[in-house]
């Protein structure tokens, strides 16, 4: 058992710091209450002469302890002053011993870890609702927990990094996120971190390294065979290892842009609407990015270079690489070899490029090379890859066409395969219905929704108090169009869109209004905030549905339920 | 306008009038307040108690609650009155006075409550 032995260790630390300072406590008491007992003291008119052995403990208690409260003895003999003296000193020589000992007890990194890994657990234990358990707190987990409370999702963090750890605990979030510092490879952890409780969501393991997410992965499937799992593997080798773990979700953000990548160069109207519908905050209506058919540069072969090459190869875009590293590369491949300045630019022909990746791991590279290609050619294309947070400003400054950034990919793709994993579904979808589809949806959304700011997010059916199951089970069934008009005038519509219906295993991509609706149901909606409130009104208060579905009030106590019956009896008879 | 709405309404702002025109006057003076207006204010509170029974909503459950704390307040009063040094035959004394007051005080706020709670939700469905 892994408590028992970590009682054992924590037993085992205390014993050996405070068993002496026990010790000597214990000797300076019985050595002074004795002889305070055998001191002959001043004959006084009980006839008592010496101390009895309470009043000498009382006496010793407040006097080695400096309270110095003296009730009881009366006046001293000479013997009696002498042995408190003693005591005296005796007592808070050993008191300091002892305290400080204790002092380092409670100092000590064993122990320390010993609590913190209780109290982590514990807090996980008290956790009722779904939660996530991250592992690892980067630049990506911090993402991803800062999308988590936004939505009113808990998580349990562990990260090997103590400063990080500390960082956690200043942000403030809408809900409480509990972090640990410790090594989340160590399969202790993980159950510390709760991934054997029934309301844990899933597992994403975000740490720096590929091979620690494997051994996490790995840990988690045999600790829990039915645990959500999502990795983090930027290397193809890595990913085909955990697929083989099985059922592992793997995010690479290499991959994940590229695909965008393509979407926005041959569906740039599927691209926005994503955008837009990701709530992204550089995004607005104005900013139509449309990437352009043609050759592009693509400058660094390292992770993005390749995902995007063969991505864009794929898709029949020519592609020219510049890199210096000619070790490792195909030599059939079209490239320069070199470092990317203006000189390796005009070399790959920047003059009939469309397009410039600048894609490389180090990021005053990368602004470089963004640079000189703007220089050479102003109207082109230009892709940059931030790496890092803090380069934000810099990055902000010069006028890319679109900005990749590594951690913000991944924590936005997690985030959405754990709240509203429907939408990947959607946009598998739309991507094989082509434009036509696109554009009508495009329209559609603009024609409900407007040009305001909205969001996305997940609504089950079937609640204690959801109002759609208590009218389906009078027979009343409503439908998905009923549920989204106005709670103040059934005439108007909520800016709400019903994007995904999910029964069982079942998927609706775009359902009718006139969808009808059960128990059970997952919907995915996008809309606007006020309106994702007052459909959740709707949804539950029974006779704000009725209203809304049938125009009329229905009664709502038994006497209104008893005036209407006999009402509507009158009615007939006259 | 539908039936069921007015009568409701009637009964819950009646409970109000009658319970503040019982409160109303020199607290500890006997001769201000009659026993009869606090048997009508307890009579139509339970009425307005019976009507609110039924309804499943958040505020519906609010309704009730307050219907009933209003209730709770003016049986104990009337109780003090009846059971009280001279029954209800002569006027209670001054201290016996200022108790049933001061609970037929409590039961005027919960029926303050319960006004409010109607005029709001009534202009917050606005049809």
């Amino acid at each position: 058992m892994p408590a028992s032995s970590e009682l054992d260790r924590v037993t085992a630390v205390v014993l050996q710091y405070m068993r002496a300072p026990f010790l000597v406590l214990l000797a300076t008491y019985a050595v002074g209450i004795t002889g305070m007992s055998l001191m002959p003291g001043l004959e006084s008119a009980d006839g008592a002469g010496s101390m009895n052995l309470f009043h000498s403990f009382y006496f010793i208690t407040f006097t080695v302890t400096t309270t110095g409260f003296g009730e009881v003895p009366g006046q001293f003999s000479e013997p009696q002053r002498l042995w408190a003296t003693i005591c005296i000193y005796t007592g808070v020589v050993a008191w300091l011993y002892a305290i400080g000992s204790f002092i380092r007890l409670v100092q000590h990194p064993e122990l320390m870890t010993a609590v913190s890994e209780r109290r982590f657990a514990r807090q996980v234990r008290s956790i009722s609702q779904p939660f996530v358990v991250i592992c690892g707190f980067g630049d990506t987990g911090s993402l991803l927990a800062r999308g988590l409370s936004d939505n009113y999702r808990k998580a349990a963090i562990i990260d090997i990094d103590e400063e990080r750890i500390k960082a956690l605990r200043l942000r403030d979030y809408r809900v409480k996120m509990f972090g640990h510092c410790g090594d989340a490879s160590v399969p202790r952890h993980l159950l510390d971190a709760g991934i054997t409780r029934e309301n844990c969501r899933g597992l994403v393991a975000l740490t720096r390294s590929d091979e620690t997410n494997l051994k996490i992965a790995v840990m988690a499937r045999s600790l829990n065979p039915r645990l959500k799992i999502i990795c983090r593997a930027t290397s193809g080798e890595t990913r085909e290892y955990m697929e083989g773990v099985g059922n592992v979700d793997v995010v690479d953000p290499y991959d994940v842009f590229s695909r965008q990548m393509c979407t926005a160069i041959f569906n740039p109207p599927l691209y926005n609407w994503m955008q837009r519908l990701i709530g992204a905050l550089d995004f607005n209506l104005e900013t139509f990015v449309s990437p352009p058919v043609g050759k592009w540069i693509l400058c660094g072969y390292g992770r993005m270079g390749r995902a995007l090459r063969e991505a864009l190869v794929n898709r029949g875009i020519p592609t020219i690489i510049v890199d210096p590293d000619s070790e490792s590369m195909d030599p059939q491949l079209p490239i320069v070899i070199g470092r990317a300045d203006s000189r390796a630019l005009a070399e790959a022909g920047i003059d009939d490029a469309v397009g410039v990746v600048a894609g490389t791991d180090s990021d005053e590279g990368n602004l470089g090379i963004l640079l000189s290609a703007r220089k050479l050619k102003p109207d082109v294309f230009l892709v940059v890859r931030q790496n890092h947070h803090e380069n934000e400003l810099a990055f902000n400054g010069v006028n890319a066409n679109l900005i990749m950034q590594p951690s913000l990919v991944t924590a936005r793709q997690i985030l959405q395969m754990l709240t509203v994993p429907t939408i990947l579904d959607l946009r598998r979808y739309l991507r094989d219905e082509g434009l036509a589809e696109v554009s009508r949806l495009v329209t559609r959304t603009h024609g409900i929704l407007g040009r305001e700011r909205i969001h996305l997010w997940n609504e089950a059916l079937g609640g204690p108090d959801c109002a759609v199951t208590s009218l389906s089970e009078k027979g009343v069934v409503p439908t998905l169009g009923d549920i989204q008009r106005m709670p103040m005038d059934r005439t108007h519509r909520l800016k709400v869109l019903a994007l995904v219906l999910q029964r069982g295993e079942e998927l609706v991509m775009l359902p009718e209004d006139e969808t009808e609706l059960h128990k059970g149901d997952e919907i995915l909606f996008c809309g606007t905030d006020s309106d994702h409130r007052l459909l959740g009104a709707n949804l539950h208060n029974e006779y704000t549905l009725h209203y809304i579905q049938r125009g009329t009030e229905e009664p709502r106590t038994l006497f209104a339920a008893w005036l209407s019956k006999r009402s509507f009896y009158n009615r007939k008879v006259h | 306008m539908n039936l069921e709405k007015v009568i409701f309404g009637f009964f819950i702002i009646l409970a109000l009038t009658l319970n503040v025109g019982f409160v109303v006057g020199e607290i500890s003076t006997p001769g201000h307040h009659s026993v009869w207006m606090l048997f009508f204010a307890l009579l139509v509170s339970i009425v307005t108690t019976l009507l609110k029974i039924g309804d499943r909503s958040q505020i519906g459950a609010i309704f009730l609650s307050a219907s009933l704390v209003a209730n709770l307040q003016l049986i104990i009063a009337t109780t003090v009155w009846a059971v009280g040094e001279g029954g209800m035959a002569t006027p209670p004394s001054q201290e016996l006075m200022v108790t049933i007051i001061s609970l037929a005080f409590g039961a005027l706020v919960a029926n303050i409550v319960s006004v409010m709670m109607l005029v709001t939700d009534t202009l917050m469905s606005r049809r």
